[in-house]
């Protein structure tokens, strides 16, 4: 199980890379896409491995899907608001108030 | 087969949450019709009393349905009031700001319910997967509220900056939660607790680590130092009174799993008293430093909501029942001076071209002196100056730090408190002293905002003088778990 | 250190899934972003079914590859002017950023690595009729949290439609 946990973490720093690197607010939503898919496959090497009886591992990392989708929806409908009102969506944008 | 005969009986645990839904949904349904349009506010106001009945009527009894994944105890009992009482604030606040600054939109307030909904599904379990399930509930309303005044650049940035900071954090938070599972091999805190030992001698460091991570989510969450970067901007840009609910309402949720988790699930591990002492500090001195640089009001509440989630951060380092009804006592008293300073601030702001600067303040004394006098009062609570509520929640929460060893803490939380002084009293200092070349405006009250000032005055003052009642109600508020 | 369940296909798909993640991470153009994200949540359904969670699998291509990424894309077609690729995409943090990410992937590796003894200490088979298993779960145990979350879409719904709806003027 060791492999699929080094997985899911490096996949995790990738994501938390994206996140900090990022300048497209876009760019930025994929980014934190990869680390709940990190976490999810986390969840799933556990249920394999570590659980004795049962699913939670899965069940839960099915919420987890649920909500990274609703995450998406709410978070791209924000871009697209900005979208409308700035014609950008580069975080350099966002200085109306000091950071 | 499976047995549906035991699930019916489970509704009565969750009565005061249904009635937030439907009343959520009669708000969204009615929005549709524009003749009935003006009647979602007091539909959602009437739904919210009712639920609001129904869990007092629930507080005291220890129930638990849904195969445990609900547990209803005095301390979910306790914080489903103090949630519902501040939606209820909330919507009374909001109600003539929304109109005035031409947002005023149905979904408002059906956002608003299902973001207390989230909040009490959080605080009302002890599974990890519905408390996270609750706070997700709870955040993604609050991350459209924020960017509600769409046409205001402010409100989109916050809103933007709300949402990238809260899913980072939930990123983190779940991977927290993904390695105390691969410890444990449960999410439910009562096994883990049962447990413990157990799993810590065999996978003790990954059950730290995923500790370490949750605190991360959740430190970002209620605006914790060195995590508190989002909170100025998040809380000068959105709409005031949504502001006035994120600072009360979602912190106390917020602080509400904090204690569950780390004075009960995680209550064996040691180093966390320490770990704990250092962010009190860190946090309440940071919040009162960086305050004192702000000119903008809602800025500089925010940097003071900071330094209060500090004052609270110190009942963990304490540790105990007496901590804990100390952190709940200071939580509620926290909402109800807060939410009066927000609701003044709303009235400000609802005359023209107002942007909550300092320098607004000017002459307010002699264009509205009584709302001058109950700001004054606020400030008084929120500097911690008897015979006000924020004096006695300050008192009770650093003498339990006091009774418990922890001196040094309660006399850098004095210090703070001295050091809150200064810009506190600068908001009386502009409204009382300073000239002004033309007088100010007037403000124009209405009965939901009066009745809000006259509410948490009340309560910051009667609760301030006679605290028997909320003590009493703190202290009952403890675990109990079944 | 090479054994593991799954064999020669878990390395493959690892390594699809980091180059593609490492790619939605550091394109220039933020399309063919979109599309490395499609590739790597594509892969890591196939890395679930080899950790024996088929239904996830579907889930993951039916709402990660079928609808959120659809989503992504269908963004940044309407936000993005993709004729002008010479746009920077990245800030300035980005050594910064690339040193604290491989020092959180070293750490975490290492703490997996010396966290030998894990709670049961005892692999078992899980159940092999995975969908059955989940459903009955989802209606029994997991039926409030289940409930719950349609909460959660209803209020992603209603807040989506309440920002990006355009006003009539």
């Amino acid at each position: 199980m060791i492999p699929y946990l080094a997985l899911a973490a490096i996949l995790f720093s990738i994501g938390l890379f994206g996140v900090m690197t990022r300048r497209n607010t876009i760019g930025i939503l994929m980014s934190l896409e990869l680390m709940f898919n990190a976490v999810n496959i986390n969840f799933v090497t556990f249920n394999k491995y570590v659980v004795s009886d049962g699913l939670v591992g899965q069940i839960f990392a099915i919420f987890i899907v649920v909500i990274a989708a609703a995450e998406a929806v709410v978070g791209l409908a924000i871009v697209l608001l900005i979208y409308r009102n700035w014609k950008g969506i580069d975080t350099d944008h966002f200085t109306v108030m000091k950071w | 087969m499976i047995d549906f005969s035991s699930v019916a009986d489970n509704f009565n645990v969750i009565y005061p949450e249904l009635a937030l839904l439907i009343g959520a949904f009669a708000v969204l349904l009615l929005g549709t019709v524009k003749r009935f349009a003006g009647l979602c506010t007091s539909v959602a106001g009437l739904t919210a009393l009712i639920a609001l009945w129904l869990a007092v009527d629930q507080f005291g009894t220890q129930q638990s349905g849904f195969f445990g994944m609900v547990t209803c105890d005095a301390f979910g009992s306790a914080f489903k009031i103090i949630f519902i009482a501040i939606a209820i604030v909330t919507m009374l606040i909001a109600h003539r700001f929304m109109i005035v600054k031409q947002i005023a939109r149905p979904e408002f307030y059906a956002l608003v319910l299902i973001s207390t909904f989230g909040m009490i599904v959080m605080a009302n379990t002890t599974d990890m997967i519905v408390m996270f399930l609750g706070l997700e509930i709870m955040s993604v309303p609050l991350y459209v509220l924020a960017g509600f005044a769409r046409r205001s650049l402010q409100s989109n940035e916050a809103g933007i900056k709300y949402f990238v900071m809260g899913a980072f954090a939930s990123a983190f938070l779940l991977m927290g939660i993904a390695f105390v599972f691969g410890a444990s091999a449960t999410t439910d805190l009562r096994r883990i607790v049962a447990d413990f030992s157990y799993i810590i001698y065999h996978s003790g460091l990954y059950m730290y680590v995923g500790i370490a991570l949750i605190l991360v989510g959740f430190g970002f969450k209620i605006g914790m130092v060195p995590f508190h970067a989002w909170v100025p901007d998040v809380y000068q840009g959105a709409p005031t009174p949504v502001t006035a609910f994120f600072s009360a309402g979602p912190k106390a949720a917020g602080f509400a799993v904090l204690l569950r988790l780390f004075m009960f699930g995680f209550e064996g591990v040691a180093e966390l008293s320490s770990i704990f002492w250092v962010l009190a500090v860190l946090t309440m001195t940071a919040g009162n430093v960086l305050a004192l640089l702000q000119d903008n009001i809602k800025r500089m509440l925010a940097y003071s909501s900071i330094a209060h989630a500090g004052y609270i951060l110190i009942a963990f380092a304490v540790g105990g029942e007496d901590a804990l009804s100390a952190a709940i006592f200071y939580s509620i008293a926290y909402a109800i001076f807060n939410l009066g300073a927000f609701a003044v601030v709303v009235l400000l702001e609802t005359r023209s071209g107002c942007r909550s600067d300092f320098s607004e303040l000017a002459g307010l004394s002699k264009a509205s002196p009584y709302l001058c006098a109950v700001l004054a009062l606020f400030v008084f609570a929120l500097t911690g100056f008897p015979p006000t509520i924020g004096f006695f929640g300050k008192f009770y929460l650093f003498s339990t730090a006091v009774k418990a060893g922890f001196i040094w803490l309660a006399v850098i939380g004095v210090l703070n408190s001295f050091v809150s002084v200064y810009y506190y009293l600068r908001v009386l200092k502009v409204s009382y002293f300073d000239r002004v070349e033309q007088p100010a405006l007037s403000v124009s009250y209405t009965p939901a905002i009066t009745l809000v000032l006259l509410i948490t005055a009340a309560g910051t003052l009667g609760f301030g003088l006679f605290p028997q009642k909320l003590l009493e109600f703190a202290q009952s508020a403890v675990f109990a778990f079944l | 250190m090479l054994e593991v369940d799954g064999g020669i296909v878990f390395w493959i798909l690892s390594f699809v899934i980091l180059v593609s993640g490492f790619m939605v991470v550091s394109l220039k153009n933020v399309f063919h972003c979109a599309l490395a994200l499609v590739l790597c949540l594509f892969t890591v359904a196939g890395l679930y079914i080899l950790l024996d969670a088929e239904f996830l699998a579907a889930a993951q291509v039916l709402i990660y590859v079928g609808s959120v990424a659809i989503l992504l894309i269908f963004e940044v077609m309407l936000t993005s002017k993709l004729a002008d690729k010479r746009i920077t995409q990245s800030n300035d943090q980005a050594l910064v950023g690339f040193f604290i990410c491989t020092l959180f992937a070293v750490a975490a590796y290492l703490l997996i690595k010396f966290n030998t003894i894990w709670y049961p200490l005892a692999k078992s088979a899980l159940p092999s009729d995975n969908i059955l298993t989940i459903g009955k779960y989802l209606m029994t145990e997991f039926m409030l949290p289940f409930e719950v979350v349609s909460i959660l879409l209803v209020a992603a719904l209603i807040g989506a439609i309440a920002l990006a709806r355009t006003e009539k003027s």
